[in-house]
C-alpha cells in the first residue's frame, strides 16, 4: 500500500465528505409543503373526483362497461318524446351511482365517453375525498355526482352561473373558469 | 444564615433540584433539537405544531408518554422489567453531580460553587457511576422476554464494555497531563497551562469521542435499537413512562459524555482566547452579566457543539455491523489509544505536566 | 440441511428462532423470514408469503384487457409503467398491431423513467435499512418530480395506467417533453450527489461488500433477472436481447457488477440510472410527430392462441404468458413475477451471515410484496 492510500485509509477524508452534503443540505430549501394551509393544486390531467352532467348523459351505459370493477350502476327507461312532430323512444336516465370507495380512479370511464365534452369525468382536480364513514359518504347517486362541493366543470366547460343569461359563454363571470 | 446546617443542607438541596430540573429539561429538549436539526438536514421542516414554532413539542411529548397506557408483557419477569429504566436513568442523572459548569461565585455572601460537590476522584465516579447503566439495559431486555429485545440487550452489553476500555484509556492520558482526577483541577489545570487538552492529546479526543457515542448507542453505533433489525431493540416491550425513562437516560447520556468531553479536552468553562475576548468582556456593554453566566455560557456552547455534531452523524452515517463494531473496538481503538497513552506519558515525562 | 453444520461454530449452542415479520420495520411491506439463529449468525431463513395476495391473476380472467390494465399498476406499484408496458406489447404482438412511433416512444420514456423511480425507492430505503437516513429523503425529493411528470401525463401519479392496447391514450401534453428534459439534466448530478454519501464511504462498503454473494452460475440457476444477476457478473437484460419499442435505435449500456454482492449490484443499479437518462434523452430528441393511437378495434379480441411476452422492468424480467380463446377477456393471464423469483435466492444468499446482513440482503433483492403476492 502506497502511503496516500494508507493515509486515506486512515484518515476518514470520505467520512468528511459524506458529513459535507448532509451538512450543505441543511441549509438548502426545505421541501415540505405544510398542508391544510398550503395545498398543491393538481395539473390538467389529474384523475380526482367524479364529475357528471346529466344534459349530456345519452345513457349509452359505455362507462359503466368499461369500468374494470363494475362500481357504476345505471339504471334507465325509454319515455316517448315528441321531436320535430314525430314521436320518437328517448332514453331517459332514472339511476346513476358510483361506488366510489370502490374506485381505483383509473380514468376508463370518461375514455369510454362518446359523447363532447364527455358527461363523466374525474379531472375536478379534487383529492379531499377521505370521509369518516364509507357505506353512504362515498356513494355518489347522479344528484350528489353532480354538486358535491367543489365540483368543478370538465376542462374547456364553462358551467353557468346563478341568473346568467342561457346564452353568455363567459359564464358570467367575465372570463372562462380556471 | 448563622446555623451551618442551613447551607450545609439547603444549598445543596437547591442545588440538586436545579441541576436535576436543567438536565431533564435538556434532555427532553435535546430530543427537539434532535429532530429539528435532523429535520432540516433532510430537507424537512420539523415538528412545527405544538407551540409557537413547535417549542411546546417536548412537554407534548412527555405529557402524552405519562398519560399512555403502561403494558406489562404477559410473560415478562415484572420486577426485573420495571427495574430496567431505573437503573438506566439514575446513574445518567447523578453523574452531573459532579459536571462543573463554571468558578464558584458569592451570592448573599456565600461562597457557592455551581456543581453539586468536586470529589477529588470525579472522573473515577463519572466513569464507575455511567457503567451502572448497562444493566439497567441488559436487565430490560432480558425481562423483556422479547426475543429482538434480548438480542438487543446482548449487542449492547458487549458494546458498552468493550467500548470503556478505549475511552477509559483517552481520559488517562487527560489525567496524566492535569495531574488531577478531580474535574474542577482538569479545568484549572488547562487555564493554567494556557492550552486545551485537545491540542496535545488529540488522538485520545478523538477516541473518546467516538467511544462516546458508541457509549451513548447513537448512530452509526446505535446497534442495540437498530430498527431496521431489531424493531426497536432493548426498548422494544416498553411503553409510557418506562420508555420515557430510556428515553430520557439515552438523551442525558448524551449530555454526560458532551459534558466530560468539554471539561476534559475542551476547557470546561474556560473562554477561548481569554485574553482578546477579557477585552470584550471588560466592554461596558457586558459588564452587567454574572460571571457565572459568562461560564456556564460556554461551557453550554461547547457542549451543544459536540451535540450537533451527534446528531449531524445520525443525519450521515449508515450503521456497522455487530461484528465490525467489536473489531473497531478492540483491533483499532484499543490499540491506538494505548500507543497513544505510552506517546503522551513520554510527553509529559520529558516536557512535563501542570504541576 | 447438510451446510448448516459447516456455518455452526458451536455444535452444541441453541439455535433461535425468529419471525422477522410480517411486521417489521425492514421487509418492506409483509414478507415474513423464519430466521433460524446461532447467536447472531443465521443458520437458514426461509421467505414466507402471501400476506398481500389478493388474486390479480384470476381477476385478470374476467376482465376486458383495457380493463385488466389498472390491474397491473397494482402489482409492482412501484413501477407501473413498465407493468403496463408488458401487458398492453403481450396483447399487441398477439393481435398483430403495430403501435405507432410516437406511441412507442413515449412508453420508452415513461417506462425509463419509471425505472429512475423505482431505483429511487430501492436507494432510499436500502440505505435506510442499512442506517442511513438522509438519502431516503433525498432521492424522494428527486421521484416527486417524476411522479409530477407522470401527473402530468396521465393524471396520476403511482398507479399510471398509462397504456392502452394499440398505442397511448393521450399525446404529450404542451411543455411536457421540455420539463421532462430538465429533469433528466440535472438529475445526473443529484446521482453524483448521494454517491457522495454512500459509495466511497466505509461504513457503507463495510456493510455491503462481500455481503449476499450469489456466483453467476448460481444466480442463473435460481432464475435471477434484472440487478440481482447483473450484479453477479451475467451480461443479461431483455432491452437488449430481445428488443421491444424502439430499444434497439436508442443507445445504452447494460452494466454488469463482478463479484456478486451487495455492493456490485448497488453499483450496477447507480449505473442503470444513468443508462435510463442516457435513454430518455434520446428518446425526446428523436421522438416523432404522429398519432399515438393505432387502429383498434373497440372491443379487443384477440385470435386464440397464446402468448409470452416479457419487458425488462427495474426489478427483473417481467413477463406475461396470455392465453386468448378468442372472447374480449383473456382465458388465463400468468405473470412472471421478477421479485417473486428474485426472491427464492435469499435463503442461499443470508445462509452463514449475521442478522445484519439479512437486512442488506433483503434490501438488495429490491422486492415489492405486491408483485410477490400479486
Amino acid at each position: 500500500m502506497s502511503f496516500w492510500g494508507f493515509l486515506a485509509s486512515v484518515v476518514p477524508v470520505e467520512l468528511a465528505q459524506g458529513l459535507g452534503v448532509t451538512g450543505r443540505f441543511f441549509f438548502k430549501r426545505k421541501a415540505t409543503i405544510q398542508y391544510p394551509e398550503v395545498k398543491l393544486l393538481p395539473k390538467e390531467r389529474f384523475r380526482g373526483m367524479f364529475g357528471f352532467s346529466e344534459e349530456r348523459c345519452i345513457v349509452c351505459h359505455s362507462c359503466a362497461k368499461a369500468c374494470p370493477i363494475d362500481i357504476i350502476h345505471i339504471a334507465d327507461h325509454f319515455e316517448e318524446v315528441e321531436v320535430e312532430g314525430k314521436k320518437r323512444k328517448k332514453k331517459v336516465l332514472d339511476r346513476y351511482d358510483i361506488d366510489v370507495k370502490r374506485c381505483m380512479f383509473c380514468g376508463l370511464c370518461e375514455e369510454a365517453c362518446p359523447t363532447k365534452p364527455v358527461a363523466i369525468w374525474l379531472t375536478t382536480r379534487s383529492y379531499e375525498t377521505a370521509a369518516y364513514e364509507r357505506n353512504e359518504h362515498l356513494y355518489f347517486n347522479k344528484e350528489r355526482l353532480q354538486s358535491w362541493d367543489g365540483v368543478r366543470a370538465y376542462p374547456g366547460v364553462v358551467t353557468p352561473a346563478k341568473g346568467q343569461m342561457p346564452n353568455d359563454p363567459t359564464g358570467g363571470s367575465g372570463e372562462p373558469e380556471r | 444564615m448563622a446555623n451551618p446546617w442551613v447551607l450545609f443542607l439547603l444549598v445543596p438541596l437547591v442545588k440538586i433540584v436545579v441541576i436535576l430540573g436543567v438536565v431533564i429539561l435538556l434532555a427532553a429538549y435535546l430530543s427537539f433539537f434532535e429532530r429539528k436539526i435532523l429535520a432540516y438536514m433532510q430537507i424537512r421542516i420539523g415538528p412545527n405544531r405544538v407551540g409557537p414554532r413547535g417549542w411546546l413539542q417536548p412537554i407534548a411529548d412527555a405529557l402524552k408518554l405519562f398519560v399512555k397506557e403502561d403494558i406489562l408483557p404477559s410473560r415478562a419477569e415484572k420486577f426485573v422489567y420495571m427495574l430496567g429504566p431505573v437503573l438506566v436513568t439514575a446513574p445518567a442523572l447523578v453523574v452531573f453531580s459532579v459536571i462543573p459548569f463554571g468558578t464558584g461565585f458569592k451570592l448573599f455572601g456565600a461562597e457557592v460553587t455551581p456543581y453539586l460537590t468536586d470529589v477529588n476522584i470525579g472522573i473515577l465516579f463519572i466513569l464507575g457511576v455511567s457503567s451502572v447503566g448497562v444493566y439497567g439495559i441488559i436487565l430490560g431486555g432480558w425481562a423483556s422476554n422479547n426475543k429482538f429485545s434480548l438480542m438487543g440487550g446482548l449487542r449492547s452489553a458487549a458494546q458498552l464494555v468493550s467500548y470503556e476500555v478505549p475511552m477509559g484509556l483517552s481520559v488517562v492520558t487527560v489525567l496524566l497531563m492535569a495531574s488531577s482526577l478531580s474535574l474542577v483541577k482538569i479545568v484549572e489545570a488547562q487555564r493554567n497551562s494556557g492550552v486545551w487538552f485537545v491540542f496535545p492529546g488529540f488522538i485520545a479526543f478523538f477516541i473518546y469521542f467516538v467511544c462516546g457515542v458508541a457509549e451513548t448507542n447513537r448512530n452509526p453505533f446505535d446497534l442495540p435499537e437498530a430498527e431496521s433489525e431489531l424493531v426497536a431493540g432493548f426498548h422494544t416491550e416498553y411503553s409510557g413512562m418506562k420508555f420515557a425513562f430510556y428515553f430520557l437516560a439515552e438523551y442525558a447520556n448524551m449530555v454526560v459524555i458532551s459534558s466530560i468531553a468539554t471539561v476534559l479536552f475542551l476547557g470546561g468553562w474556560l473562554p477561548p482566547f481569554p485574553n482578546w475576548l477579557a477585552g470584550v468582556w471588560a466592554a461596558p456593554v457586558f459588564t452587567w452579566i454574572p460571571t457565572v453566566i459568562w461560564n456556564a455560557g460556554w461551557f453550554l456552547v461547547k457542549m451543544f457543539a459536540f451535540l450537533f455534531v451527534y446528531i449531524w452523524f445520525r443525519g450521515t452515517f449508515p450503521r456497522y455491523r455487530f461484528d465490525q463494531l467489536m473489531a473497531l473496538g478492540w483491533k483499532v481503538f484499543i490499540p491506538v489509544s494505548l500507543v497513544n497513552l505510552m506517546a503522551v506519558a513520554f510527553g509529559v515525562l520529558l516536557i512535563g505536566g501542570s504541576r | 440441511m447438510g451446510d448448516i453444520e459447516a456455518v455452526k461454530p458451536f455444535p452444541d449452542s441453541e439455535e433461535m428462532e425468529i419471525s422477522f415479520g410480517p411486521q417489521h420495520p425492514a421487509t418492506h411491506g409483509v414478507l415474513r423470514v423464519m430466521v433460524k439463529l446461532d447467536g447472531e449468525r443465521i443458520v437458514d431463513a426461509k421467505p414466507i408469503i402471501g400476506y398481500l395476495h389478493r388474486g390479480t391473476e384470476k381477476i385478470f380472467e374476467r376482465e376486458t384487457y383495457n380493463g385488466a390494465i389498472p390491474h397491473t399498476d397494482r402489482m409492482d406499484y412501484t413501477a407501473a409503467a413498465t407493468n403496463n408496458q408488458g401487458l398492453v406489447g403481450a396483447v399487441e404482438r398477439m393481435m398483430g398491431i403495430t403501435v405507432p412511433p410516437r406511441a412507442s416512444y413515449i412508453r420508452m420514456i415513461l417506462a425509463e423513467l419509471q425505472r429512475i423511480a423505482s431505483h429511487i425507492i430501492w436507494l432510499g430505503t436500502h440505505a435506510l435499512d442499512i442506517g442511513a437516513q438522509s438519502p431516503f429523503f433525498y432521492t424522494f425529493e428527486e421521484r416527486e418530480k417524476i411522479l409530477d411528470l407522470y401527473e402530468e401525463y396521465c393524471g396520476a401519479r403511482l398507479t399510471l395506467n398509462a397504456m392502452r392496447v394499440g398505442g397511448q391514450p393521450y399525446d404529450l401534453p404542451e411543455g411536457w417533453a421540455a420539463r421532462c428534459k430538465t429533469f433528466v439534466d440535472q438529475f445526473p448530478a443529484r446521482i453524483a450527489e448521494w454517491e457522495r454519501l454512500l459509495t466511497t464511504n466505509r461504513i457503507w462498503k463495510l456493510r455491503t461488500v462481500g455481503v449476499g454473494v450469489i456466483s453467476a452460475e448460481s444466480a442463473i440457476e435460481w432464475g435471477l433477472t434484472g440487478p440481482p444477476l447483473r450484479g453477479s457478473g451475467v451480461n443479461w437484460d431483455i432491452r437488449k436481447v430481445f428488443p421491444y419499442d424502439h430499444y434497439d435505435e436508442v443507445e445504452f449500456e447494460i452494466p454488469i457488477g463482478a463479484h456478486g454482492d451487495t455492493y456490485d449490484r448497488y453499483l450496477v443499479r447507480m449505473e442503470e440510472m444513468r443508462q435510463s437518462v442516457r435513454i430518455v434523452q434520446q428518446c425526446l430528441a428523436r421522438l416523432p410527430e404522429g398519432p399515438v393511437m393505432a387502429k383498434v378495434p373497440k372491443v379487443i379480441k384477440p385470435p386464440k392462441g397464446e402468448i409470452y411476452f416479457s419487458v425488462e422492468g427495474p426489478k427483473g424480467e417481467l413477463g406475461y404468458y396470455v392465453v386468448s380463446d378468442g372472447g374480449a377477456n383473456p382465458y388465463r393471464l400468468h405473470v412472471r413475477p421478477s421479485c417473486f423469483i428474485n426472491l427464492q435466492a435469499l435463503p442461499e444468499m443470508v445462509r452463514g451471515q449475521l442478522v445484519a446482513d439479512l437486512i442488506a440482503v433483503i434490501g438488495t433483492l429490491d422486492i415489492v410484496l405486491g408483485e410477490i403476492d400479486r
